[in-house]
């Protein structure tokens, strides 16, 4: 329980500000000091998870919010320290919670704060063969349009390795490498045969979405939410609007709320035919990856048809969606889609029985659910580790309180589990597509009235690749004032080197596929 | 003769001279003066050998006589000509090399020292291949055994070093003594101290007496040619000598083990049984094998070539093995062409890896660093010594038209003979050998490519090799001249095989002249088919017939009238072709595909990588660990002892792995348990002496009691 | 691995017959705005600027369009004519053209994200399915600029992959093609120039050929690279004279 909660910390930590901001969220304001203590206890006690740490630079203070959830009636907890922006220096977590060692680094980078304690500062968003350390684009001194100043780097950039050992190297792959792949870079620490660990390289693909949307409209920003990841856009614009609407009081009308789950489990639907594609890709089965991908083709055709757009851009907007559908095209989508599942399952089954497939993706890549808990993992990937994490069971939205599925999961871990889990999910998709469509509620598509207001709000969605949190926050002129994303992609990417210890080079390709992350919703 | 002689004396006046010079030039003269001094002896003596060689004369020179021992003779005949003259060669361009770099030792080391040990390790080699009875040969042979130990030894500051020069020292010694005590056999049979009393005087010996002189023999000197099992000082003493002595012990004194192993399995009392044969087969195809497997998964440079010098040593005594086998079994002729490969190969090896080693002591100087792991990129820096390297690599490998090829190619054609043999059993034996030694080539080629990769291209691993320039010429001409040498020894097969089947001549396996370079221009050739014959000689296989009596440039060796060629091969033929091939690919890219066109360097690409560093690229420790993971039972690499460093429970800050405890194949089935078997009996030992009395009253006893029951 | 073949060999032949023939299939692509009056507020609600209004119509720059349907679906804007269609590829006028067969028959494809958002890699990936399999055509996506004749740019060039991908263009041979895919490598589309990226490829790499989109679907991109090779002919940038070859509106 919230309450309970809040109450137990004030206890313990009296002298704070606890606020119960409504019945699922809470907020403990506290002096940077006691953030480590409070954080700590939260994730080691009473087992919330970490979902993001925000820093915003409100003048005069600077303000570190990392956020935190539970399952239900625990709710979401934001604990707050503010300090003058003149002192740049925070206490890191990362001692009792691991989890926001990137996000530490991020705001690292992209501020120019300090976390101290924290082991890995720099070289992470912004790359220290290209710029300067002092770079600090998020800083609002710095202009959004301008290029900034390409400082030469001070020194040649080293990759750090860990591996020490007679004839030992890197083997660098990428950013460009084999085929249709987003650019990041993965060095390989090997003595020859087995890799003996890998650590990704990313952030190539920096486009600064968080500093392009200040100083905007939310209607604006809404474009930059959705086009964060093209291959779950929906989800990131449902996310994106129900922040917003959270600002605003907005009142989304219930068919609305029913369709856009309709579209968010398309959109999963898709992105799983996707990954299933890739998987088989990545051990060379040819045919069943050309039968995925006839799936996943006939699933953008479908997704086309009758949104228009084979990525479902431009269909959320504040306050609803932007164009209604006939319950004829919900119909016949829900049709083609449990179609194109059966035709699904039946590679599924095909898939099970081929031991030339399953010997290569079984206990290939393998997350332990401790690892997966204590890296903060999310989506498929923890679901697949015995962490079974859904943003739409724990905390839902958009009215999937309303709709009866089960979170799939599995214990083992390595990338047939995770292959599991997408089929599993696949499933589960198109059952909720139908429960929509069956149960679709009559009405309007847009909230009459979608004024927003100033202030700020956290949105979520259960992304295909797990949780995703937008934090935004509206100025006085109602222009963003900070926009921040936490993405499951970012928050996966921090386990992949979990995955990558000890395994033989050619598996390399197969946990890629199956861990199946974006660049771009990492890099964002 | 009166040339020869005068060479010879010339030969002792010039070592006297060094080391008198030695003793009284001050230090940093010292280097020049053993480079001009010991290279105009070495000279001396390979003019000596070459005379003898190519006249067909021997030398015989009775010294003085010592009563009840006999007399002291020198004696040159071909066979220790042909030794002569490769000692002779990889001297002469060690001694040039010298100049240059000891320069290094200069005030470390007495150079002084060295100088002397290096001309009475000369004087020694030159002894042991030149006396003419057993009591010369053995103070000879104990004295190089000793000088070359003494030699190994000269950086006698390093821990390691001692242990390297005790075990060679322990396993030359029980060898030496092996080796006397079969000489000495057989001088008391022959009633004769002098070698020239040896043959044809041991026609009455039995089985068990043949098998007993073969086996101390074949011991005594196989510890010296590092064979398998007694291999296992070579690669440790290897890294421990200087380079110009690693030539010499790799291109001179191993040599001198073969020398004795032929000397007394073909001269003084041949082989008649099969049984010895197959010993000297299997015991060199297995020392093949080995050696170039731990060679392919060795990272330091010089203890790989040292492996690598058991690999071609097992490969000639295998050669050697086959001939026996052949003669036993009456072909005399494929015999004949098997010791004409193992001379042929010895002396290639001579050569390349004398190179090698000179080249392996380059890098070491200019680039401070002999782990392959942390060389690269030095072509840039050194592109001379690199392409020496190279022609030394490829020459090893066994690629034509490089010397290596032809040798190996021999060998391997000699042991598919094994057909015309009688025995199944026999033939069976060769069939796995001539399998080893194909896998063996195979190795080579991995063990020697990842060598010339990790060392000359890529980026530097290391900051020092950045900093490493081109050795000055008095090093790297010497290592030209023995590239050249592998070059002309490739192409020119069918000079060399006459020469090497004279050095045979006197006993009772050679012809392979007769089988290998058959002078069939003349139609009256017997033996082949005038059709064949017309048609060889269409394609220009007598090319050079004029200018070498009987030697065209294709080797083909000659069967019977139903098969009249076995194989036919010519490394000239290659050599043109290639060059052809070259420049006519080169023509017609140049001059017609990129007619009008520029051509444009593109930089690099490395997957788009900022800047690709020398971390990031391939280190030889990967380059062989898929045949160190393949032979994973033989090498048998102990668990690297590993450590993980992590703070905040999930950091990784380091994985440390150790040097993989490697055991050594040879120290884990045999050594280890023998070592461990004598510790088992000293403590048994140990344990009887208690201190006390009526202990050793008891044993006194016993003792009493034994000998009265025995009496 | 029987299962297999039959399977395979039961799904039947997908594969569409362009570029003989015009794919009418319904989804293929999202369609682009033409023209329309100019009534209304329609110009301004464009986010991207995409749309101008000349002489009462409207024009769209393609350069720009992000397919956000603001124009379309918006009460205050005039109605906007829509069109399906997906040869939307343009040849930059200022790049030379190519002699003819300067590639042979078949074509090497190097694909570099220079950041894009996931969806025009998504469409190039596409591309191989066995719905458009470009294989038949001879072209094939290659892992190395080494060999590649195209270069397939998506993203609006950021700055940390500019490197890259200025070496990739280094790299390739000549003669080469540079195509840029989607709107964010044709102009930046809403992410660029900005501070940490350019205005798309353009800024790196000389852009032979430039397909908008967002994403560009895959026979657009398969327009594009056809275009590149001068198989197909090229479109415009900008209404109304843009796109050719209208395709039949989805049911």
């Amino acid at each position: 329980m919230l309450a309970d909660v809040l109450r137990e910390a004030e206890m313990r930590w009296p002298g704070n500000l606890y606020n119960r901001v409504d019945a699922r969220s809470g907020e403990i304001e506290c002096a940077p000091e006691a953030v480590s203590e409070i954080c700590g206890w939260l994730f080691s006690e009473r087992e919330y998870i970490f979902a993001c740490l925000i820093a915003e630079e409100r003048s005069p203070d600077w303000e570190l919010r990392y956020v935190w959830y539970g399952a239900g009636d625990d709710g979401v907890i934001h604990v707050v320290a503010r300090q003058p922006v003149a002192e740049q220096t925070f206490a890191s977590l990362i001692g009792r919670v691991h989890a926001v060692d990137w996000s530490e680094r991020e705001a690292e980078d992209l501020f120019g704060l300090v976390f101290q304690g924290h082991p890995r500062l720099g070289d992470f968003v912004l790359h220290d063969d290209r710029w300067n350390r002092e770079v600090t684009p998020m800083r609002k001194q710095v202009d959004a349009n301008a290029p900034l100043v390409r400082l030469l780097p001070e020194r040649e950039w080293r990759p750090l390795l860990v591996l020490n050992a007679p004839g030992g190297f890197a083997m660098p792959i990428g950013p460009v490498y084999s085929g249709v792949t987003e650019s990041a870079l993965f060095l390989l620490e090997t003595q020859g045969e087995d890799v003996i660990r890998c650590v990704p390289r990313l952030f190539y693909k920096y486009r600064a979405l968080e500093k392009l949307a200040e100083g905007r409209t939310a209607a604006y920003a809404l474009l930059l939410a959705e086009r964060c990841n093209g291959t779950s856009a929906f989800a990131h614009s449902l996310a994106f609007c129900q922040a917003a609407e959270k600002i605003g009081g907005v009142n989304v009308p219930s068919r609305a709320r029913a369709l856009r789950i309709l579209l968010a489990e398309l959109e999963r639907f898709r992105h799983h035919t996707a990954a299933i594609r890739e998987i088989c890709e990545s051990t060379g089965l040819a045919v069943g990856a050309s039968e995925a991908a006839i799936l996943e083709e006939e699933l953008l055709r479908l997704s086309c048809q009758y949104t228009g757009h084979r990525y479902l851009f431009g269909l959320n907007t504040i306050g609803g969606l932007t164009r209604d559908f006939e319950i004829g095209p919900c119909l016949q989508t829900l049709e083609m889609a449990q179609s194109i599942l059966r035709r699904l399952e039946r590679l599924e089954q095909r898939l099970r029985r081929t031991n030339t497939f399953v010997d290569r993706i079984e206990e290939v890549g393998s997350v332990s659910p401790q690892d997966a808990r204590e890296f903060g993992l999310v989506g498929p990937i923890a679901r697949a580790s015995g962490v079974a994490r859904d943003l739409r069971k724990m905390q839902p939205y958009s009215g999937y309180e309303n709709f009866s599925f089960n979170v799939p999961q599995e214990q083992a871990g390595d990338g047939y589990a995770r292959l599991r889990v997408l089929f599993a999910e696949a499933r589960q998709a198109v059952g909720l597509i139908e429960q929509a469509v069956s149960a679709l509620p009559l009405g309007p598509i847009r909230a009459e009235t979608a004024h927003l207001a100033p202030g700020a709000a956290l949105g979520w969605v259960e992304a295909p690749r797990g949780a995703a949190f937008h934090w935004l926050r509206l100025a006085d002129d109602l222009t963003v004032e900070r926009y921040h994303l936490a993405t499951p992609s970012f928050l996966n990417w921090n386990g992949f080197h979990l995955a990558t210890e000890n395994f033989s080079f050619q598996d390399f390709p197969i946990i890629l596929a199956t861990f199946g992350l974006s660049m771009a919703e990492n890099d964002r | 003769m009166i040339l020869s002689g005068a060479l010879l004396i010339l030969f002792f006046a010039l070592c006297f001279t060094g080391i008198a010079l030695a003793v009284v030039l001050p230090q940093r003269h010292g280097s020049f003066a053993l480079a001009v001094v010991a290279s105009l002896a070495a000279a001396a003596i390979t003019g000596l050998g070459g005379i003898v060689l190519l006249s067909g004369n021997s030398f015989q020179c009775p010294l003085w006589t010592i009563p009840e021992l006999g007399t002291l003779s020198l004696s040159i005949d071909r066979l220790s000509a042909l030794f002569l003259v490769s000692a002779g060669a990889v001297f002469l361009a060690a001694s040039v090399f010298s100049n240059a770099y000891m320069q290094r030792y200069v005030g470390h080391y007495s150079l002084r020292s060295f100088s002397i040990l290096y001309y009475a390790l000369l004087l020694s080699v030159t002894l042991v291949l030149i006396t003419g009875d057993v009591l010369a040969f053995l103070i000879a042979w104990e004295a190089m055994a000793i000088l070359s130990y003494l030699l190994v030894n000269y950086e006698h500051e390093r821990e390691k070093n001692i242990y390297a020069g005790w075990l060679m020292l322990a396993l030359s010694e029980m060898g030496t003594m092996a080796a006397a005590f079969s000489l000495l056999l057989l001088a008391n049979h022959a009633h004769s101290m002098s070698f020239a009393g040896f043959r044809g005087a041991f026609h009455d010996f039995g089985p068990g007496m043949r098998w007993a002189i073969f086996l101390l023999s074949f011991f005594g000197f196989g510890v010296k040619a590092g064979l398998v099992p007694f291999s296992v000082w070579l690669p440790r003493a290897h890294p421990a000598a200087t380079a110009n002595i690693s030539a010499v012990l790799s291109g001179v004194i191993l040599n001198l083990g073969l020398y004795g192993i032929v000397r007394v399995n073909l001269d003084f009392l041949p082989i008649s049984l099969p049984g010895p044969g197959l010993v000297v087969l299997i015991v060199g195809s297995v020392s093949a094998l080995i050696g170039i497997l731990y060679a392919t998964v060795e990272n330091d440079l010089k203890t790989m070539l040292a492996h690598s010098s058991i690999e071609n040593m097992g490969l000639i005594t295998a050669a050697l093995g086959a001939g026996f086998v052949f003669a036993v079994d009456g072909h005399t002729v494929i015999a004949s062409i098997a010791f004409v490969a193992a001379l042929y190969q010895m002396t290639n090896h001579s050569l390349y890896k004398s190179l090698l080693f000179l080249g392996a002591g380059t890098v070491d100087m200019r680039a401070g660093q002999r782990n392959m792991d942390k060389l690269g990129g030095l072509m840039k820096f050194m592109p001379w010594t690199a392409l020496f390297l190279l022609v030394g690599a490829l020459a090893i490998s066994a690629l034509p038209p490089f010397n290596g090829f032809v040798s190996e190619w021999l060998i391997l054609q000699s042991l598919l003979r094994s057909v015309e043999l009688n025995s199944i059993a026999i033939g069976t034996v060769f069939a796995f050998c001539a399998a080893a030694l194909a896998l063996t080539a195979g190795l080579v080629i991995t063990c020697f490519t990842k060598a010339f990769s990790m060392i000359f291209l890529g980026l530097p691993r290391s900051p020092q090799v950045e900093e490493a320039s081109e050795a000055t010429p008095s090093m790297t001409v010497p290592m030209g001249v023995l590239a050249v040498l592998c070059l002309v020894l490739g192409v020119a097969p069918t000079w060399v095989i006459p020469v090497l089947d004279g050095a045979l001549a006197p006993y009772a396996v050679s012809g392979a002249t007769q089988a290998l370079v058959p002078p069939f221009l003349n139609p009256a050739t017997p033996g082949l088919p005038p059709d064949f014959v017309h048609d060889f000689h269409d394609l220009g296989a007598q090319i050079g017939a004029g200018i070498v009596p009987a030697s065209g440039l294709v080797v083909l060796h000659r069967g019977g009238a139903r098969n009249p060629v076995v194989f036919a091969m010519s490394t000239a033929y290659m050599l043109v072709v290639l060059v052809l091939l070259l420049a006519i690919v080169f023509a017609v890219v140049r001059f017609w595909l990129a007619r009008g066109r520029t051509a444009v360097r593109r930089p690099l690409w490395a997957g788009g990588i900022q800047q690709l560093r020398p971390e990031m690229t391939y280190t030889a420790t990967g380059y062989s660990s898929p045949v160190s993971v393949i032979f994973n039972a033989i090498l048998h690499p102990g668990a690297a002892p590993e450590t993980r460093e992590v703070i905040y429970e999930h950091f990784r800050t380091e994985i440390r792995r150790g040097d993989r405890e490697e055991s050594h194949i040879l120290d884990r089935l045999i050594f280890t348990p023998l070592a461990q078997g004598a510790m088992a009996i000293g403590n048994l030992c140990a344990k009887m002496h208690n201190g006390k009395l009526n202990t050793y009253v008891t044993y006194v006893l016993i003792v009493l009691l034994a000998v009265l029951l025995i009496r | 691995m029987s299962r297999w073949v039959l399977s395979g060999l039961k799904t039947g032949i997908k594969t569409t017959h362009y570029p003989a023939q015009q794919e009418i299939h319904a989804g293929v692509s999202p369609g682009l705005p033409v023209t329309g009056s100019a009534e209304g507020r329609t110009a301004e609600i464009c986010p991207t600027a995409a749309l101008t209004s000349s002489e009462g119509r409207i024009e769209v720059n393609y350069r720009r369009c992000i397919h956000c349907f603001r124009c379309v679906r918006s009460a205050e804007s005039a109605p906007l004519d829509w069109q399906q269609g997906y040869e939307w590829a343009a040849r930059a006028a200022d790049r030379p053209a190519l002699e003819t067969g300067a590639f042979g028959r078949s074509l090497n494809v190097l694909v570099v994200d220079a950041g894009d958002c996931g969806a025009c890699l998504s469409e190039i990936a596409q591309l191989t399915n066995p719905y458009y399999n470009i294989h038949r055509l001879g072209f094939f996506i290659t892992p190395t600029p080494r060999n590649a004749d195209v270069l397939l740019v998506v993203g609006p060039a950021t700055d940390q992959m500019r490197a890259a991908l200025k070496k990739a263009y280094d790299a390739m041979p000549e003669p080469r093609r540079v195509v840029a895919a989607g709107v964010c490598a044709l102009s930046g589309g809403i992410f660029g120039p900005s501070l940490v990226s350019g205005a798309g490829a353009a800024d790196v790499v000389p852009v032979d050929v430039e397909v908008p989109g967002c994403p560009p679907p895959p026979l657009a991109i398969l327009h594009g690279l056809l275009v590149a090779v001068e198989r197909k002919p090229s479109a415009f940038l900008s209404s109304p004279s843009a796109p050719a070859n209208p395709v039949e509106a989805a049911p």
